[in-house]
């Protein structure tokens, strides 16, 4: 598994790189036009689209708004299930029960079904599908902590902070969090991977922000305007090869960060 | 039964929730709440508009209006779509079976080849080809479902010409219904068997190490005779428990598929509702999936608590 992990992190490298500064790496700003539905050519590489952008230029443009929305959706999604994790496995009894049944309830909701919903309610931006997905997505986060601090909470240097008279907060937040993060860790990746996934599907389903283009998005534009019918290859190919990685690499990352904590795939 | 009564009663606070939501949400929106809950693109007169504002109760108390929800939700009334100038029930009902045949397929085809090829990969984990299959597996876990079926539909409808590009039948015969919804059945049961590959491989490793296998090994048990009489039992309980839940997504999971290949079923029901802002189709819709997936999970559960007493044990 260690050749697939350095694949994974070039990889990942990689497209943080063309996130970081698409401008230096793309052959065309992305105001700049010529004739649409161009084929490939030495002046573009992957072609030009309907309203004749580049698309090579564009799916380099893309990156930074896919990673964006994966990555900020994972992070919210973390923060909310490591505290309602950890408060939830520090503080048995009424506090613990409610959590825990509020993310039984989360994990019960038709995820995507309502996110479309919202997002159809709500103008499409990039935020607001960062907030819903992110919202959404921290129920398996919240009990895999939760099941870590309940062993953690007994051992003998929580007990003795205890003992020391430190505070709760201050307990959580210095004694067991270190000790919880190699489990966080690989599911993070895993929560912003399943954010790109379901950003992919909502920008298919017209639900994206059409003022910030990402992969997901360029494949539906190419789907409805015309690619796909001209057998534009690629138009749509590039886009739907670099989700795939993407998400393959950040996967295979958590695989190898989490490799040796079984709870983390037990959910 | 402490642990049915339990999983119940977060079930029913799970579908308060969805129902308020639906309730809350057009109202919560900027703007006259009668154009969000009859769609914004929605041409209607001026009295209709009026004769619809009393019928939902919109010049009432937020609390009288949940009341005539609630009662009309009762009354199986899932409102009007106005652009398709139907009834959301009606039209629920007469796309859902299409929906229901090809995903529940594509469901009971991914469990079988999930199981045994799971299983495989599981007890032979460390050869080339257990390896292989579980890459494959989560290759495919990591596409979008969209776009596999979008790849799938190139190569072998545009560029082989095997298959017709889109709709359920050109006549209403049991072949040609076949021929057309051989592609999309095809891209969901790869989806759902490489997820179950996945699942079912982990909790073999997981059950190959445990103690009883390694005692019906020294006992004499041959290593088929483990795998079959031992170890399989008790790592086919997530995949079942998992194969139950996929049910309740019977209605949603195979959205973008569905749009792909142009099938008339809920999934292009909803895309068109998205795409129209015909509000009344989208919040049936998730109340319907919200049902039946809780169905699913209660089914789950179930399964779950008569296969395995251990799970009846934890929850006391």
């Amino acid at each position: 598994m260690i050749q697939v992990n350095r694949y994974a992190l070039f990889l990942m490298i990689v497209f943080i790189i063309l996130a970081a500064v698409p401008g230096l790496l793309a052959p065309y700003g992305l105001k700049e036009r010529s004739l649409p539905y161009q084929d490939p050519s030495l002046e573009h590489l992957l072609g030009t689209n309907d309203i004749g952008q580049d698309i090579l230029s564009e799916l380099i443009y893309s990156t930074r708004i896919s990673l964006l929305v994966g990555f900020a959706a994972g992070t919210l999604a973390t923060v909310i299930g490591l505290i309602v994790g950890l408060v939830a496995g520090y503080y048995k009894g009424g506090v613990s029960e409610v959590l825990m049944g509020m993310t039984d309830v989360v994990l019960t909701i038709p995820k995507l079904p309502l996110i479309i919903i919202v997002a159809a309610f709500l103008r499409p931006s990039i935020w607001i599908l960062i907030l819903i997905l992110g919202l959404l997505g921290w129920e398996s986060i919240a009990r895999v902590v939760r099941s870590k601090v309940l062993q953690i909470r007994e051992s003998g240097f929580v007990m003795g902070a205890q003992c020391m008279g430190f505070s709760h907060p201050w307990i959580m937040a210095s004694e067991i969090v270190p000790n919880i993060m190699h489990v966080v860790a690989p599911k993070y990746m895993l929560a912003t991977a399943a954010a790109m996934l379901s950003e992919a599907s909502l920008s298919f389903l017209g639900l994206g922000d059409p003022n910030n283009v990402s992969w997901g998005m360029m494949i539906s534009f190419a789907f409805s305007r015309g690619g796909f019918i001209r057998d534009m290859w690629w138009w749509f190919l590039p886009p739907g090869i670099c989700i795939t990685l993407c998400i393959l690499a950040i996967a295979a990352i958590a695989f190898s960060l989490g490799e040796d904590s079984r709870e983390v795939w037990q959910d | 039964m402490g642990y049915i009564a339990n999983r119940l009663i977060r079930y029913a606070v799970c579908l308060i929730c969805i129902i308020t939501l639906n309730f809350a949400l057009p109202r919560a929106m900027p703007g006259d709440p009668v154009w969000n809950i009859i769609g914004e693109d929605v041409y209607v007169s001026e009295e209709a508009l009026q004769e619809i504002r009393r019928e939902l109760g919109l010049d009432r108390s937020l609390f009288e209006q949940f009341q005539i929800y609630i009662s009309s939700l009762l009354h199986f009334d899932l409102g009007y779509s106005y652009i398709l100038k139907s009834s959301v029930f009606d039209l629920i009902i007469s796309r859902m079976g299409w929906t229901l045949l090809f995903v529940g397929i594509a469901i009971i085809i991914g469990a079988i080849i999930g199981f045994l090829v799971g299983a495989y990969t599981g007890w032979r984990s460390e050869t080339r080809m257990g390896r292989l299959i579980s890459v494959l597996s989560l290759v495919i876990s990591c596409t979008p479902a969209y776009f596999l079926g979008l790849l799938f539909l190139l190569v072998f409808s545009f560029r082989l010409g095997l298959f017709p590009f889109k709709g359920l039948y050109t006549e209403p015969t049991l072949a040609s219904i076949a021929h057309h919804l051989f592609l999309p059945i095809l891209v969901m049961s790869l989806f759902a068997a490489s997820r179950n590959i996945l699942i079912m491989r982990g909790s073999t490793i997981l059950e190959k190490a445990s103690l009883y296998a390694l005692y019906a090994r020294a006992k004499g048990c041959t290593d088929r005779g483990v795998l079959y009489v031992h170890v399989l039992k008790n790592a086919s309980l997530p995949l079942i428990a998992q194969v139950a839940l996929d049910f309740g997504f019977v209605f949603s999971g195979a959205l973008v598929v569905e749009i792909v290949f142009t099938l008339n079923g809920m999934g292009t029901l909803i895309y068109n509702a998205v795409l129209g802002r015909d509000y009344p189709i989208l919040q049936g819709s998730l109340l319907l999936i919200a049902i039946t997936v809780i169905i699913a999970n209660l089914a789950a559960d179930l399964i779950s608590a008569v296969i395995d007493p251990r799970i009846r044990e934890v929850g006391r």
